[in-house]
């Protein structure tokens, strides 16, 4: 009985002792945390839906099947990654990012094999938790549009989070810092290339050409990102600027002088708190800045795990008075103070326009910033003026060189006007000359201009979705207008809510910026689609 | 029988309940042979046919869409143990299959995504179920057919553990799979058969416990579930006593 016990026992423990071990593995977790850097590889994949499943998944809902009609239906599957890097923030400092890199798959040649990386870049996002990777999030709308107009075309898409959101630690968003975010999208796509041979998408491979596209804030991004990539002798194949802040410094001036766009209350914030991190000079206490209702805290309210709807309801936030209602008398300068005053009201020295009403509701009580504050700025607009604001001066519409004041000389900093550097590769600049909320002649006609002398004809194409249908684009100008006017209906009928006309046209202004991003992605699209 | 003859029986009976006693309590430690020429140990070997009613939650975690949940296919492999006669009704059963290499498959959606799901084998692992029974034989140590039933602990480990290439995919990419080893109680049921002089078949069939945490790490994502495997053993074998 021993004989015969014994190996059994050695038998037992032997198998109890290889329990000890694990033979599966996951991703291996980078030692490095140098920026570009990708932290985990290969990355995680949220989600694999083929052409035939993202089509039905999209014509499920009404807004899916709405941009189905404009991006047409997918020719390619497409594989979500969820993508973690390293890069900088703001001053430097080293934090964990992460972001979306979406590969097309599926048998058609368009889709695999080598094939071209858009790298894009997202528009401003009050929430904290965004994860542009994350299709099964019905609030990732615009990840749902990227990968439905590009990656279901058949474009390999890799876009950042950006710093400060989802898994970054860093505690603020370096938002509108163009080092900053360039450096971030560079640093996506070093870590995406990375990633890429070892996804399960692997028969997929980067073609090594590169397009740089994004929307509003994402458009300033782009261009950041062109110059960056230029100034690193990286070939970049085209470039779509969208709907972007890109004259920084004008727009920051139109504000300052009362033209204050839908949407400022959240931009300022984020504003401010990127500038003081990075300059750390916009002011000594966010009081000098902001009101006393709203300075406590405000450096650290944005981006937020609450809703955007629960800041403003908790008075958190102005919802649109951006400055105060008693506007300030200006010493020795009645120009001034006129101009300071608010839009509309007796006084103000320009004739109304259709976005006076707009303007108005940005000042308000209680209000976001200090009339102190206003002031200083405006003074310093008035010395140094923008070539574009408040009115276009003759001739390239260049930017202040010597702000003196801070936050003005952080606008000027990343105006994309500043370095007198121009595109060296196809570019697009779209948008809608309507737009509340980044004004299209001040960013997008102002950059036109200023580019216009500094590259050969051709190279720089403008497209205003609004503008007359014309050129290439007319489809897209002519289902942009015929979809907001069918969008008034809507709101005008019962289905609707039956509104009042005045109450339609105000949700018109209001989806306005949002509703112009599907036909300039198509736009980038099309225009990608012949270089 | 002589009263020498009896008070020698009750002698052998006692030393035999304390020998038992002494196995169960050092799992199965060197124990002298008993003093008679009833044969006090014997090895069976036999086909071990395992059929899970599992029972687990919807995996949670990350990314994971509702009602995404894991079956176990059933398994076959060789049984292997040493049975200790402790008394001329109690036996003592040590028991351990050969670690079969058991596969899990995805229960619920047809597809996660466009990935198939339902029935495809997401994982497989090996366990070791080291068991110990007490059992009672009824009717008389001479009876040709000796039916009985036993209770006992099992333990079951897991090792070898891999997520398959369809698990990857379900899973988003390569998975580090952990499962919590576990302690459970089992009853079995069963009938012996004498053959000839020492050999013996049996066929007997039991149920256990066997509860586990399983733990998936994909690429720092972790997702988790708890699976009760309910296993049902059915086993024939043939033991040589000795």
């Amino acid at each position: 009985m021993f004989k015969f016990l014994t190996p059994m026992s050695v038998a037992l423990s032997a198998a109890l002792l290889c329990a000890c071990g694990s033979s599966s593995q996951t991703s291996a977790v980078a030692p490095s945390t140098d920026h570009g850097t990708l932290a985990e590889n290969p990355p995680f994949r949220i989600a694999s839906l083929n052409a035939a499943t993202f089509q039905a998944e999209l014509a499920g809902t009404s807004s899916g099947a709405q941009l189905l009609q404009i991006t047409g239906n997918p020719s390619c599957g497409v594989d979500f990654y969820y993508v973690k890097f390293w890069t900088l923030g703001g001053a430097g400092e080293t934090t964990e990012s992460s972001g979306a890199l979406m590969v097309p798959t599926g048998a058609a040649p368009a889709c695999s094999g080598p094939r071209p990386i858009v790298l894009y870049a997202h528009g401003t996002n009050p929430d904290k938790t965004l994860n542009i990777a994350d299709i099964t999030n019905t609030t990732n709308t615009e990840g749902v549009l990227i990968a439905a107009m590009f990656a279901a075309q058949g474009y390999i898409v890799v876009a950042p989070n950006y710093a400060g959101y989802d898994i970054s630690t860093l505690g603020y968003h370096p938002y509108l810092n163009a080092e900053q975010q360039s450096g971030e999208m560079l640093d996506i796509l070093a870590a995406a290339r990375t990633a890429l041979p070892k996804t399960l998408s692997s028969a997929t491979t980067d073609s090594g050409k590169l397009f740089v596209t994004g929307y509003s804030q994402g458009g300033h991004v782009a261009l950041a990102t062109q110059r960056a990539l230029q100034a690193a002798g990286a070939t970049v194949a085209g470039v779509a600027g969208m709907s972007g802040p890109y004259a920084l410094e004008a727009f920051g001036d139109a504000l300052f002088f009362g033209n204050v766009d839908l949407g400022s209350t959240l931009f300022a914030p984020l504003l401010s708190t990127s500038y003081q991190k990075a300059y750390g000079n916009i002011y000594a206490a966010p009081s000098d800045l902001y009101s006393a209702t709203y300075a406590t805290g405000i450096e650290t309210l944005l981006p937020s795990d609450t809703p955007l709807d629960a800041i403003f309801t908790k008075g958190l936030l102005p919802q649109t008075a951006l400055f105060d209602s008693t506007t300030p008398v200006v010493p020795g300068s009645a120009q001034l103070t006129a101009l300071l005053s608010v839009p509309g009201s007796p006084g103000y020295p320009l004739p109304p326009t259709a976005q006076t009403p707009l303007f108005a509701a940005g000042f308000g009580s209680p209000y976001l910033l200090n009339n102190t504050y206003r002031v200083a700025y405006a003074l310093d607009a008035a010395s140094n003026p923008d070539g574009a604001v408040p009115a276009p001066s003759t001739g390239v519409p260049l930017a202040a060189a010597a702000p003196t004041q801070p936050l003005r000389l952080a606008f000027y900093k990343n105006d994309l006007r500043n370095g007198s550097w121009a595109p060296s590769s196809p570019t697009l600049l779209c948008g809608g000359d309507q737009d509340p909320t980044v004004f299209y002649s001040v960013n997008t006609g102002t950059m036109a201009a200023f580019w216009s002398s500094l590259v050969q004809a051709g190279l720089i194409t403008v497209l205003d979705v609004n503008g007359t249908p014309g050129g290439p684009f007319a489809a897209l100008q002519t289902g942009f207008q015929e979809s907001e006017a069918a969008q008034l209906l809507f709101y005008e009928s019962a289905a609707g809510g039956g509104l009042s006309p005045a109450a339609a046209q105000q949700l018109i202004v209001e989806g306005y910026h949002g509703a112009v991003a599907p036909f300039c992605a198509a736009a980038a699209r099309a225009f990608f689609g012949v270089l | 029988m002589t009263k020498l003859t009896v008070a020698m029986t009750k002698l052998t009976v006692r030393r035999r309940i304390a020998v038992g006693l002494a196995a169960g309590t050092t799992l199965l430690c060197a124990a002298p042979a008993p003093a008679d020429d009833v044969p006090s140990n014997s090895a069976r070997i036999g086909l071990y046919s395992v059929f899970y009613h599992v029972k687990a939650d919807d995996l949670s975690g990350p990314y994971v869409p509702p009602g995404a949940n894991i079956d176990a296919n059933n398994v076959n492999t060789v049984y292997l143990a040493y049975v200790r006669r402790l008394s001329s009704h109690f036996d003592l059963e040590l028991t351990a299959g050969y670690p079969p290499l058991q596969k899990t498959v995805g229960k619920g959606p047809a597809a996660l995504g466009s990935v198939p799901y339902n029935g495809q084998v997401i994982a497989t692992a090996r366990w070791i179920a080291p068991t110990l029974l007490v059992e009672y034989m009824f009717l008389d140590e001479n009876s040709k057919w000796r039916p009985y039933i036993g209770a006992g602990v099992n333990y079951t480990t897991f090792y070898d553990r891999d997520s398959t290439a369809q698990g990857n995919a379900a899973s988003g990419g390569p998975t580090k799979l952990s499962l919590t080893s576990s302690v459970g109680p089992v009853g079995t049921v069963g009938l012996a058969y004498n053959l000839v002089n020492h050999w013996n078949m049996y066929a007997s069939y039991s149920i256990s416990q066997v509860k586990t945490k399983l733990t998936a790490d994909t690429a720092g994502v972790i997702r988790t579930t708890h699976i009760s495997f309910g296993p049902q053993a059915l086993v024939v074998s043939v033991g040589y006593s000795f």
